[in-house]
């Protein structure tokens, strides 16, 4: 901004953003936005122009969860600020610190259905952790600052802020006023750590469940000690996966309906469950009364609407984990426990043992774990594909797995790809697609052809929407109902369109040199994996099961 | 909800008046499994707190509606009216 130039609204926001250390923006422009994009021409802050707005707001995830800094994007107004809402919704579901900018036509003309006007402060209502319109630009420093605070403070989560165009160009004085703290707060209650001693140290078959709540609380360290000192065996929710050492004899994967039989079989069989920020989500719990029916409960968590919710706590523990957890970490005697779920991990481990050349994707995720570089940060969409990277590949930290967990949202996987790699230039970043997960937001390869973003897509392809497909074999009589994606593009042409080198593999023998060829790539690259379409994901806790009741095959 | 045994609560709660505050407290009511019976809302000119009397009822605990409203951002309490809250089967 030259000193000749009056700050404006949409000048503020950018000197806003670059005191809160905002480096990167996703968005894309519009006419009720266009003073904010005429002020983003002088200021510090990189925009990366998405290709549809629901992208941006993935990528603002993406960046978010990644790096563990805040995702800011902007869209115009009407149909740009209802293209954020996916995203938005996806990141209050994932609790995803991210601050929305929309644009909104004139206050003058707020209300007249004006061209490209939609309600966004109404309809973020309950999609968003808080939101704001500015009604005059002097609000707008203030709302600002606010707007990061909570979308930061307790369980984190988005905040929209809806400025009128008015007042984007509204001549303004920044202030640089400390901003207003919160006044209203959630007050937590002092932990009180007494009962659930008097569990823990009463406890023969102590399970500890970690959601991801641990990386959010920035407690890895303090979970992996804990695991460690008191050799309680463990197990992860999908958003937990990377907090808890792989190697931990006593670690025993994934719970839940793509769970592996060990965490499901011991946390059935559990006299005690340590839940550590995780939320009894029904993925998780199956049929909710027979979800660990004989186990007391310790719930750490940082939100107190959580507890009790879902499942009755005997010992609830609000507040920071990290100072929470530390209270409760001491060596325990269950030799006995710690045997019995060593033979059972031993007993179910995972078998890739698969007849005939057709490629078997749980073994080509496994391969790619033990090839990618370390600190390799992956990204997936939404169905098989999914739950087989949630399986087999080894995750060393919660910010290395970003997957759609609450949400489930397809086509989340390529822009929050392109997020964590603007966000993290030095490390490699992979994500895994499927055929139809890859089409819901095909256009952010454009984003990647535009700033040659070096991401790595493994699109593990049976052309099927395989999830609903499996689930319409199991359950719905094998009646097969528009999962069919046999008329798919050609993949890698489509790849190549954007300037994206491509592969397909169709055998087991082309596997490991693939996924070297596309690693050693330094530019982005698609790897089709064609697989068979009626490979399954297994294990599978039906709908209205408990968790002891896997399907282990059709 | 024909056999359910519904709970009927009041809940008083005290609200910076900010935008959309009510909207807000409506949609987490609905959200969470509440029917609105009615409600008395005023606001307070001075200190610009408004107090809003909500009438709800649910097969659901309060403390699942309570909990939720008070993590809005300009809630400053929710407090269950005890005498006025009663038990009755729909």
């Amino acid at each position: 901004m030259t000193d000749s130039k009056p700050l404006t609204g949409g000048g503020l926001l950018f000197k806003v953003l670059e005191q809160h250390g905002v480096n990167h923006v996703f968005g894309y422009p519009g006419g009720a936005i266009m003073p904010i994009y005429d002020a983003l021409v002088d200021s510090n802050v990189q925009h990366f122009l998405c290709r549809h707005e629901q992208g941006a707001s993935f990528s603002a995830v993406g960046y978010a969860r990644a790096s563990g800094k805040i995702g800011v994007c902007m869209a115009t107004s009407g149909p740009g600020a209802t293209n954020l809402i996916t995203g938005l919704a996806d990141a209050l579901a994932d609790s995803i610190p991210m601050v929305a900018i929309t644009g909104q036509v004139p206050t003058a003309a707020m209300g007249s259905d004006a061209f490209q006007e939609t309600d966004i402060f109404g309809l973020s209502i309950a999609c968003t952790k808080h939101s704001f319109q500015v009604s005059h630009v002097d609000e707008l420093e203030k709302v600002l600052h606010q707007a990061f605070e909570i979308a930061l403070e307790g369980r984190q989560g988005p905040v929209l802020v809806d400025i009128p165009k008015d007042v984007q160009t509204a001549s303004v004085k920044q202030t640089f006023a400390a901003a207003e703290h919160l006044k209203n707060k959630v007050k937590l209650p002092l932990a009180d750590i007494s009962k659930a001693l008097d569990l823990l140290t009463h406890a023969k078959q102590p399970i500890l469940y970690v959601g991801g709540g641990v990386g959010m609380a920035n407690a890895v360290d303090e979970v992996r000690e804990f695991a460690n000192k008191t050799g309680i065996p463990s197990v992860s929710t999908l958003k937990g996966l990377g907090a808890l050492d792989t190697d931990n004899e006593n670690y025993l994967g994934m719970l839940g309906m793509h769970g592996t039989k060990a965490a499901n079989l011991a946390v059935h069989d559990c006299d005690l469950l340590i839940a550590v920020g995780a939320r009894f989500d029904d993925r998780v719990t199956g049929k909710l009364d027979q979800f660990a029916p004989d186990a007391k409960v310790i719930h750490f968590d940082i939100d107190t609407a959580e507890i009790n919710k879902r499942r009755a706590a005997d010992a609830p523990i609000l507040g920071d984990l990290k100072e929470n957890l530390p209270l409760l970490t001491m060596s325990l005697n269950i030799k006995g426990w710690q045997a019995k779920i060593q033979q059972m991990k031993s007993d179910y481990s995972w078998r890739y043992d698969h007849p005939g050349e057709n490629i078997f994707a749980p073994a080509v995720l496994k391969e790619v774990s033990e090839l990618m570089p370390k600190n390799t940060c992956v990204t997936t969409d939404v169905g098989q594909h999914q739950m087989w990277a949630a399986q087999h590949i080894n995750f060393d930290d919660p910010s290395n797995f970003l997957t759609s967990g609450s949400m489930g949202t397809m086509g989340f996987g390529l822009p929050a790809a392109i997020g964590a790699q603007i966000s993290r230039p030095h490390d490699t970043v992979i994500a895994v697609s499927g055929d139809g997960s890859i089409m819901m937001n095909v256009q952010e390869l454009a984003t990647i052809k535009r700033y040659q973003i070096p991401v790595k897509i493994v699109l593990i392809d049976n052309a099927k929407l395989g999830m609903v497909r499996q689930w319409q074999d199991l359950f719905f009589d094998g009646r097969l109902s528009e999962t069919d994606l046999s008329d798919n593009p050609d993949f890698c042409m489509l790849a190549q369109a954007f300037e994206i080198k491509a592969k397909q593999i169709t055998k087991k023998s082309e596997v490991t040199a693939a996924i070297n060829d596309m690693l050693d790539h330094d530019g982005p690259y698609l790897l089709q994996v064609k697989i068979d379409a009626k490979d399954n994901v297994w294990p599978l806790v039906p709908p209205n099961s408990a968790n002891n009741e896997m399907m282990e095959s059709a | 909800m024909n056999t359910a045994t519904l709970n009927n609560y009041t809940l008083i709660i005290m609200t910076d008046d900010k935008q959309v505050v009510l909207e807000r407290i409506l949609q987490v009511t609905r959200y969470r499994g509440f029917l609105i019976n009615g409600m008395t809302a005023k606001v307070n000119t001075g200190n610009n707190i408004a107090t809003i009397e909500l009438f709800v009822s649910s097969e659901r605990p309060i403390s699942l509606l309570t909990d939720q409203i008070n993590k809005l951002v300009d809630i400053k309490s929710v407090k269950v009216d005890n005498n006025a809250s009663m038990q009755n089967t729909a």
